[in-house]
C-alpha cells in the first residue's frame, strides 16, 4: 500500500528533483565557468578601487553599471549562453538511446519538460546570481548599495533569461539534431535582419530610388537587435553650483540621475518567452521519440524547412553568384533580370537539394526530385520577372498625404522634418515633388547607368533628394535620388527640378530653416568661428540675437535663396556659423543649420561684430582666400574693390581693399 | 497481463508494425523471436512508453502504457543499447533510478552487489560491454518491477553470468509473479527459460503459443517405408522432408499420434517421433510463411 501512494504522487508530479539535481550536476562545468567569468567583473572593480583609493563610487555609478549590464550586456550574454544551456538539458532528445531511457522513466512528458526547463533556467541564472552577489558585496563595501536599481536589474535579468532560454527551448523542439539546434536558434533570432538585408539589397538592384538601408520594419522579431537599439541608460546631468571651502563657487555638470529607458520591453519579451514555452511544450507532446537525429522533429516542419532554406539560398546565394560572376563580366548599376534569374535559380537549387539531403540524411536525393527543382527555377524566374516589371509599383510608390505621419526630407544641404497635421501644406508640396521624381525616373536611371556622368546628359550639376517617410501604420519608406539639374528644366513648370526649386526656395521653407515663429523649436546655441577670430560656442542669448538678425536679412531678401548651381560659391565670408535648435513640445532631438554669411547680409554681419564673435578682419570672402578653388565665372561676380596680393603666377593671399 | 492489439507504427511511411497482436499471460516468461527488422524492438518501445502507436492498443495490467507514470513505475526494461550518463558510475545511476522508481530496493541493491561484482564507483563507460549489461540488470532488478521487458538481454554476457542472470529473473517470476517479455535471437536460450513464445515477422506476430502447444502442434518423425516406396507419398501433409539412406525425416503440422495414424496407411517399417527444438519450430513456421530460412540460420 505504501508504494502505491508513492506511485500516485509520482504520477501527478510535474517536477522531479532527481532529474533537476542530475542536470545541474552533469553540466556544472557550463554554469561554473560562466559564474567564474561573471565574477571577474566585480573583481576588476575591486582592484580598480584598491589601485585608486581616491576614486569615489556613488550609488548613481552603481545604478548606471547595473542598468548598462542589464540593458546592453545581458541580451548578448543570454543569447549565446541560452543556446549552450539548451544544448545541455535537451541533449537527450537527439539520441535514440538517451531519449529511450528518458521516456521510459515513470514520469509524464510535462514532468520531464518542466524539470528540464527549470534546470536550464537555473543554469542560466546561477552565473548572474553569483555575479550579482559579488557586485552587491562590492557596492555594500564602498557604501554605494542601491536596492531599487538592484531590484530592477534582477527583473531585467530574469526577463532576459526567461525569454532567451524559452526561445532556445522552442528551437530545441523544432529539431532532432544537436548541431541543428544552434543553427535554427540563431536563424530564428536573426532571420528578420537577414531577410531585411537580402530584400533591401535585391530591391536596390532592381528599383531606382530604393535605399540599401536596414529598414527594421519587423525588428522586434530580432530581439537582440531590438533590445540593444531600444533599451538604454540615460545619464541625466545638470549644472550644479559648487561652493568649495576655499575659493570661488563654480558650476560643474554633475550626474543627478540614471534612468533606464524602455526596460519594459524586456517584460514583453519575457511574456513572448512564456508563449514560446507553451509552443515548445505542445511540440513536445506531439513529438515522436523516433525523431531523434532528424533535422526537423515534426513531419509538417520538413517542407517548411526546405522552403526556408531554398528561399534563403536563392536570395543570398543568388546575389553572391551575381556579384561574383555576372558583375565580374559586365558591370552595371542595376541587376539584369535574366542573369539574376539564373543566379537565383542556381542558389535556390543548391539550397533545395542541401535541405533535402539534410532531411533525408542521404546524398541520394536527385532521383524523382525534378518537379521540386522546376518549381524552384520557375519561382526564381517569376520573382525576377516581377521585380523587373515592378509589378508591385515600388518605383512609383508615393504615399498619400493621409498615410504619412512624418517625413524627413533631406534636400539642398538641409534636413526638414515635416509632421502630418502640423505641416500639411509643405507635406503636400514634398509629395508632389516625389510624384514628379517618380514620373521622371528614366532620367535618374540613365544617370546611374552612365556612372553619374551628368555632363554627358547635358546637366550642370547633380543634387540629392532623400525622403524618409514614417507612415501612420508604423512602417517606414525610404527613397533616395540623385537628380541631374539643368537651368532650362528648373524653369519649366511641372518638372521635378522646378518643383524642387519651388519647394526649397519658398518663403515657408526659408522660414522653416530658421524655425522662425515656430513655437515648437527654440534656438539653443551654436558655434561661430572667423578666419582670424577664436572659435566660440554660442549661448542661447547670442544665438537668439543672431537668429533675429538672419531673420531680418531673410525679410529683406538677403538670405535664404538656395544656389542650386553654385553661382555664388566662394562669395560668402570665411565665417563658420551654426545655430542649433531644440524641439520644445516633444523629445525629437536637435536640429541645426549652417549659415553662409554673405556681404549683403548686413544685419547678420552687424550682429556678429556687435557680439564680438568676429572682427572686421574676418570679413573676407572665401574666394579671396582660396582663389584657386573657384572658377573664373565666380571671379566675375566679385566686386572690383577686391584685390589680390601675391606673385605673378600663383595667388597666395587676398586683401580686402574696401 | 500484457496485451497488444492491432498495433500499427509507421516511420515516414514505412510500416514497422502493421497490426501486431500479442498477449503475455501474467506471471509468464514470454519469448518474442523474429528476424532482424521484424519489429521486435519497435514493439518493445511501445511497451515501455517510448513510442506512441499510430493505431491499436498497448495495455499492461489493463492500463494504457502511454503517459502512465503510475504503471511505468511497475515496469522495468533493459534495452539492447542501454543508456547511461557519460560520466556516471553504477552508484550514480542507482541514485538516478531511485529518484524515479518508488519501489527501488536498496536492500536488493546491496545484495546484488555480491552477485555482479562490479566496482560501483567506476564510470560505466569504462566497463566492458558484458559488465555494462550486468549493471543494467542490477539496476533493473532493484526497481522491483512487476513487469520486466528485456530486449536481447544476455548479449555480451558470459555463460556463467547468463545462467546467473536468468536464475535471478526466474526467481522473481517464481517468488513475486513478475511477468517477463524477452526478445532474442537466441532460440536455444529462450527454450530453456520461456513458457510462451511469439514469432514476429514483417511487423506482425505470426503466431504465439505456449511452448507445450508449439511442441504438440508440430512433429518430427523418422520413417522407413516398405520396399518399393522410395519417395514420400504426395498426399501426406509434410512441411519438410529429407532422406538419409532409407530413413525419411518428416516435419508435419499435427500431433504425433495423428501423424502416426496417417502413416499407418503406408505400412512403414519404422515410425519414430523425435522432439522438435524451438529453433526447428521457428524455422519451419516461418518457412511456411514464405520466409527465407537461410537468413535466420542461428
Amino acid at each position: 500500500m505504501n508504494w502505491e501512494v508513492r506511485i500516485m504522487r509520482s504520477g501527478i508530479s510535474c517536477f522531479n528533483a532527481t532529474l533537476f539535481r542530475k542536470n545541474l550536476g552533469r553540466f556544472w562545468p557550463l554554469w561554473g565557468m560562466a559564474s567564474f567569468i561573471g565574477v571577474l567583473f566585480p573583481l576588476t572593480l575591486v582592484l580598480q578601487i584598491l589601485r585608486q583609493p581616491q576614486y569615489v563610487v556613488t550609488k548613481l555609478d552603481v545604478t548606471g553599471g547595473y542598468y548598462s549590464i542589464a540593458g546592453q550586456v545581458a541580451p548578448v550574454l543570454c543569447l549565446i549562453y541560452a543556446v549552450l544551456c539548451a544544448m545541455a538539458v535537451w541533449s537527450y532528445l537527439y539520441s535514440a538511446r538517451s531519449v529511450g531511457m528518458m521516456h521510459s522513466l515513470p514520469i509524464r512528458r510535462e514532468g520531464i519538460f518542466l524539470t528540464n526547463f527549470l534546470s536550464g533556467l537555473a543554469m542560466m541564472l546561477i552565473p548572474f546570481a553569483v555575479t550579482g552577489a559579488a557586485c552587491v558585496a562590492v557596492s555594500l563595501a564602498v557604501g554605494a548599495f542601491d536596492a531599487g536599481s538592484l531590484a530592477v536589474t534582477v527583473l531585467l535579468v530574469l526577463g532576459n533569461c526567461l525569454f532567451y532560454f524559452a526561445s532556445a527551448t522552442f528551437a530545441a523542439f523544432l529539431t532532432g539534431n544537436l548541431l541543428a539546434l544552434p543553427a535554427i536558434y540563431f536563424l530564428l533570432h536573426f532571420l528578420e535582419v537577414l531577410l531585411d538585408y537580402l530584400v533591401s539589397s535585391i530591391a536596390t538592384g532592381f528599383f531606382v530610388g530604393v535605399e540599401d538601408v536596414y529598414a527594421g520594419v519587423l525588428e522586434c522579431l530580432s530581439p537582440t537587435v531590438y533590445l540593444l537599439r531600444n533599451v538604454g541608460v540615460n545619464y541625466i546631468r545638470e549644472d550644479v553650483v559648487i561652493t568649495p571651502a576655499a575659493g570661488d563657487p563654480y558650476t560643474s555638470r554633475e550626474l543627478v540621475d540614471v534612468v533606464l529607458e524602455n526596460g519594459r520591453l524586456v517584460g514583453f519579451y519575457a511574456l513572448a518567452g512564456v508563449v514560446l514555452l507553451i509552443l515548445a511544450y505542445l511540440l513536445y507532446r506531439r513529438r515522436g521519440s523516433e525523431r531523434a537525429g532528424d533535422v526537423m522533429a515534426a513531419g509538417w516542419l520538413r517542407p517548411v524547412f526546405q522552403c526556408v532554406v531554398t528561399a534563403l539560398a536563392a536570395l543570398g546565394g543568388g546575389v553572391i553568384l551575381y556579384e561574383l560572376i555576372w558583375r565580374g563580366l559586365q558591370y552595371g548599376t542595376f541587376y539584369e533580370a535574366v542573369p539574376m534569374a539564373v543566379c537565383l535559380s542556381v542558389g535556390g537549387l543548391i539550397g533545395y537539394y542541401a535541405a533535402a539531403m539534410l532531411l533525408k540524411k542521404t546524398l541520394r536525393v536527385f532521383r524523382g526530385s525534378w518537379k521540386g527543382a522546376i518549381v524552384v527555377v520557375v519561382c526564381c524566374g517569376a520573382l525576377c520577372a516581377g521585380l523587373h516589371a515592378d509589378v508591385l509599383g515600388v518605383t512609383t510608390r508615393v504615399p498619400a498625404l493621409g498615410e504619412v505621419a512624418q517625413l524627413e526630407l533631406r534636400l539642398a544641404e538641409n534636413t526638414y522634418i515635416l509632421y502630418a497635421g502640423e505641416d500639411d501644406g509643405l507635406l503636400e508640396e514634398a509629395l508632389a515633388l516625389h510624384q514628379a521624381v517618380t514620373a521622371d525616373v528614366g532620367r535618374i536611371r540613365e544617370l546611374y547607368e552612365n556612372d553619374y556622368d551628368y555632363e554627358g546628359m547635358g546637366a550642370e550639376t547633380v543634387h540629392t533628394l532623400q525622403l524618409e517617410y514614417t507612415l501612420k501604420n508604423g512602417l517606414t519608406l525610404h527613397r533616395w535620388y540623385s537628380i541631374p539639374l539643368t537651368r532650362e528644366r528648373m524653369e519649366e513648370p511641372g518638372t521635378c527640378e522646378y518643383l524642387m526649386d519651388q519647394l526649397v526656395n519658398s518663403e515657408a521653407m526659408k522660414a522653416r530653416r530658421l524655425h522662425m515663429g515656430d513655437s515648437r523649436y527654440a534656438v539653443e546655441g551654436g558655434y561661430c568661428s572667423g578666419e582670424y577670430s577664436e572659435s566660440e560656442d554660442l549661448g542661447s542669448r547670442e544665438a537668439e540675437a543672431i537668429l533675429t538678425a538672419v531673420g531680418q536679412d531673410l525679410a529683406e531678401g538677403a538670405w535664404g535663396e538656395y544656389d542650386w548651381f553654385g553661382d555664388r560659391d566662394g562669395l560668402e565670408y570665411a565665417i563658420y556659423l551654426e545655430l542649433s535648435f531644440r524641439r520644445t513640445d516633444r523629445d525629437a532631438g536637435m536640429d541645426w543649420i549652417t549659415i553662409n554669411v554673405r556681404p549683403e547680409m548686413t544685419h547678420t554681419v552687424d550682429c556678429l561684430l556687435r557680439l564680438g564673435l568676429v572682427t572686421e578682419e574676418d570679413l573676407v570672402q572665401r574666394i579671396q582666400l582660396y582663389p584657386e578653388s573657384y572658377p573664373e565665372t565666380v571671379w566675375e561676380a566679385l566686386p572690383a574693390s577686391a584685390g589680390v596680393i601675391g606673385g605673378a603666377d600663383t595667388m597666395t593671399s587676398v586683401m580686402v581693399m574696401g | 497481463m500484457i496485451e497488444i492489439r492491432d498495433l500499427v507504427k509507421r516511420f515516414d511511411g514505412f510500416a514497422a508494425l502493421s497490426g501486431a497482436t500479442l498477449t503475455v499471460p501474467a506471471g509468464s516468461v514470454y519469448g518474442l523471436v523474429g528476424p532482424n527488422g521484424a519489429g521486435k524492438s519497435t514493439l518493445i518501445r511501445h511497451l515501455t512508453g517510448i513510442f506512441r502507436q499510430d493505431a491499436g492498443t498497448v495495455r499492461i495490467g489493463g492500463e494504457d502504457v502511454w503517459e502512465n507514470p503510475g504503471l511505468k513505475a511497475r515496469v522495468a526494461d533493459i534495452p539492447d543499447d542501454w543508456y547511461y550518463f557519460s560520466q556516471a558510475s553504477v552508484r550514480d545511476m542507482m541514485r538516478f533510478y531511485r529518484g524515479f522508481y518508488p519501489n527501488f530496493s536498496m536492500e536488493r541493491y546491496e545484495t546484488l552487489k555480491d552477485v555482479f561484482r562490479i566496482e560501483e564507483k567506476r564510470p560505466i563507460r569504462r566497463l566492458s560491454k558484458g559488465m555494462q549489461k550486468q549493471a543494467a540488470f542490477w539496476l533493473a532488478l532493484c526497481c522491483m518491477p512487476e513487469y520486466l521487458v528485456l530486449d536481447e538481454p544476455v548479449d555480451g554476457l558470459d555463460p556463467v553470468m547468463r545462467r546467473q542472470v536468468w536464475s535471478l529473473v526466474l526467481g522473481d517470476v517464481a517468488q513475486r509473479g513478475t511477468t517477463v517479455l524477452v526478445s532474442s535471437h537466441n532460440l536455444r536460450e529462450l527454450e530453456d527459460v520461456c513458457d510462451h513464445v511469439g514469432i514476429m515477422d514483417h511487423g506482425k506476430v505470426l503466431l504465439e503459443r505456449s511452448l507445450a502447444q508449439l511442441q504438440d502442434n508440430m512433429v518430427k518423425l523418422q520413417v522407413v517405408f516398405p520396399d518399393g516406396v522410395t519417395e514420400v507419398p504426395a498426399d501426406l501433409p509434410v512441411l519438410h522432408a529429407s532422406k538419409i539412406g532409407r530413413i525419411h525425416t518428416l516435419i508435419m503440422r499435427m500431433g504425433a499420434k495423428e501423424a502416426e495414424e496417417l502413416l499407418a496407411a503406408y505400412q512403414p517399417l519404422l515410425v519414430d517421433a523425435v522432439p522438435l527444438t524451438l529453433e526447428e519450430i521457428f524455422i519451419y513456421e516461418l518457412g511456411g510463411a514464405d520466409y527465407a530460412v537461410r537468413d535466420i540460420v542461428l
